[in-house]
This record gives structure tokens, C-alpha cells and sequence, in this order.
């Protein structure tokens, strides 16, 4: 932590090394970061949906290690005429939407489209994933829309 | 110029679709998502995901944000929870030491949210004051503060500067990087700045 007082020199001078090394964040990232605002006038006439459950973000409360790796990660985004659960694994995602129906579901990422699917008569889908990286998935169905955060998987 | 605009300047900027003023919130923000970040020991892949994921998540944010100076908490409390969502996500497809702790570690550290906020102001007062130097001033403090470090007769060599002078205009920089606007800003809100953002 840095000190509390400027007055002195080298303190003052410790300071800044610290402000100046600490961090060294790299290009690529600075500018992903910058790139992020293109999606500032994308989509906005979905619906969003709020991460209601996590099944990640419940081992890590209780910080239980009987929880962890007990099956894959399950996440519900509940929307307010349009909510969809999913599960993900490595090699991908299953979901349904509620109320269960035909729809069509796409994996956002960063750079765009990364995939889409369609649900069927009971609102079931599958979906390939990236490796990493932050997604959302957008859907429609039954003439109503949603659109999850970004999230990291 | 960096540290001349407000946070509100830049939030009202960025929400009007201001690219620069995006960029300039970028500039003065990722050191602290990144001093987030490295609490939680995740791998650089990982931690480049978290950043991401707060910078396209604060996209959408920009119109909720009432409270412009609150954006330092904002940022600071949303690299909070995805990195924790990280850990414990990929720990469950991981195995898992069950003496480990990180997690519990990750869990404690919330209420560290307030004291890396103020230590990331801090060294982004520095680094706006730097910036508000004349270049020679400027380029004179990053030698001194180069990683690793150099010697004066380095230093000296680099700026046609005598190596005897280092010492005292070394010392004519200090005075005048403590006396820059965005240095005096920082200590005029006093050592209550770890309270602004929370009250």
C-alpha cells in the first residue's frame, strides 16, 4: 500500500514507481476494453434478463468442496415475459426457454456472432461455446425477446 | 489532456457516444479493475475475460449510472464479483485441493473493496499529475522510477544532463508533481476519499 505522506522525497518518489510498475496492463487488452463501446448502439430493442441463479456463485458462498464438480454449471436469466435456463459444460450449452416453445437462441461474444440455434416445440436448444471469454445469449420466441449480461464463462 | 474531466464529464460524454470519452474512462480505469484482479490469482487468460466482461457490461451501464462519481465503486465491485464467479466456476471443473482456501480468501477480500479504490486513486493522481509536467520534468521522474532501476550515470547519459544536477532537479520535479492540479485535487478531498464513494 502506498504511504500517506508526500511531503518526503523518496517517499513521493516510491509512490510513483509503485503507480507507474504496479500495473502493466497489456495492449491487446487496453484495447478490447476501448473496442467494448461499439456494442453501445447494439440491440437495444431486447428485453434484458437478469442473472437470477448461478449455481457457480452458490459453491462459492457456502464454499462448500462437496458442491464443487457436482455436475455441470446451471444458469437462469429471468426475464419479464421471457426467461431461459441453461447448463453449461466444456463441450457446450443445453437450455430451455420459459414459457417452453419454438425460439431462436445466438451466442454473442465480443467480436459478434459466435453461434445459433433453434429451439423446439418444448423450447429446448443446444449450443456450441467458445473456450473462453465474455458472452450473452440473446433469444426470441413467441414474439418476445431477451438479452442475458455479459458474462464470462 | 488526461485528468482534466470529471467523472461526470466523462460518464455524460460516453453515454452521448463520445468514443473518446470512453477511452479516456478506459485510460484512468482498467489499472484499477486489473489491481482488482489480482487479488484472486487468476490465470492472464482469465483475467483478460474479467475485464471484458466489466467493460461490455459498464457499456450498457452508462445510462444507469445516477451518480457519476460513483463509477470508480461501480467498476470496482462488478471486477469483484465476475472474477469471484471465475474462480468458482472453473474450480468446479478443476480439481479441487480441499484444504485450499482461495476461495474462502476471494470471499474476505470484499471489504477491501473501499482501500483498493483509494489506493488505485492515489496512483492515479500520480500518474494524471505526471502527466500535467513539462515533458523533461516528466521524462526526468520515469527514469528515476524505471523497472529496473537505473544509475544517475544512466539517467544522465539519456538526457545530456550532468550527473551532479540529477539530485537537485530531481528534487525541483518532485516539488512540482506534488504541486500539479490532479495531485492537489487528490489532497484536497483528504483521507476521507475511501468514504466519498460509499456514502
Amino acid at each position: 500500500m502506498t504511504s500517506a505522506q508526500w511531503d518526503d522525497d523518496d517517499a513521493l518518489e516510491a509512490d510513483l514507481r509503485a503507480a507507474m510498475n504496479a500495473l502493466p496492463v497489456p495492449e491487446h487488452v487496453v484495447a478490447a476494453a476501448k473496442a467494448a463501446y461499439t456494442w453501445r448502439t447494439i440491440d437495444e430493442e431486447l428485453a434484458f434478463a437478469a442473472l437470477v441463479y448461478d449455481s457457480a456463485m452458490d459453491s462459492a458462498l457456502t464454499g462448500s468442496a462437496l458442491v464443487r464438480g457436482a455436475g455441470p454449471r446451471t444458469l437462469l436469466f429471468e426475464g419479464e415475459r421471457l426467461s431461459v435456463e441453461i447448463e453449461v459444460t466444456e463441450a457446450g450449452m443445453v437450455g430451455q426457454l420459459i414459457p417452453p416453445g419454438p425460439g431462436g437462441i445466438t451466442v454473442l461474444t465480443a467480436a459478434g456472432t459466435y453461434a445459433e440455434a433453434q429451439a423446439d416445440e418444448v423450447g429446448c436448444f443446444l449450443l456450441s461455446r467458445p473456450d473462453h471469454g465474455a458472452v450473452r445469449l440473446t433469444c426470441r420466441s413467441g414474439g418476445n425477446t431477451l438479452s442475458t449480461p455479459w458474462l464470462p464463462l | 489532456m488526461l485528468g482534466t474531466r470529471t467523472n461526470t464529464d466523462l460518464v455524460e460524454a460516453a453515454a452521448r457516444g463520445d468514443q473518446e470519452g470512453w477511452d479516456e474512462i478506459v485510460q484512468r480505469y482498467l489499472p484499477l479493475v486489473f489491481s482488482v484482479i489480482r487479488r484472486y490469482r487468476l490465470s492472464p487468460k482469465d483475467a483478460e475475460d474479467v475485464s471484458q466482461t466489466v467493460w461490455l457490461r459498464l457499456v450498457e451501464h452508462l445510462d444507469t449510472i445516477r451518480e457519476p462519481r460513483a463509477l470508480p465503486m461501480w467498476i470496482a465491485t462488478t471486477t469483484r464479483n465476475e472474477a469471484l464467479r471465475l474462480v468458482s466456476a472453473h474450480r468446479r471443473t478443476t480439481p479441487v485441493d480441499p484444504l485450499g482456501t482461495s476461495t474462502l480468501d476471494a470471499v474476505a477480500d470484499t471489504r477491501d473493496v473501499d482501500e483498493q479504490l483509494l489506493g488505485a486513486e492515489r496512483q492515479q493522481a500520480m500518474r494524471d499529475g505526471l502527466a500535467e509536467l513539462p515533458p523533461r520534468q516528466r521524462e526526468l521522474l520515469l527514469l528515476l522510477v524505471a523497472d529496473p532501476p537505473l544509475s544517475y550515470e544512466t539517467i544522465g547519459a539519456r538526457l545530456g544532463m550532468p550527473v551532479g544536477s540529477i539530485g537537485p532537479t530531481r528534487a525541483r520535479c518532485l516539488a512540482r508533481l506534488r504541486n500539479t492540479p490532479a495531485m492537489q485535487a487528490f489532497l484536497a478531498n483528504g483521507h476521507d476519499t475511501d468514504r466519498r464513494w460509499t456514502a
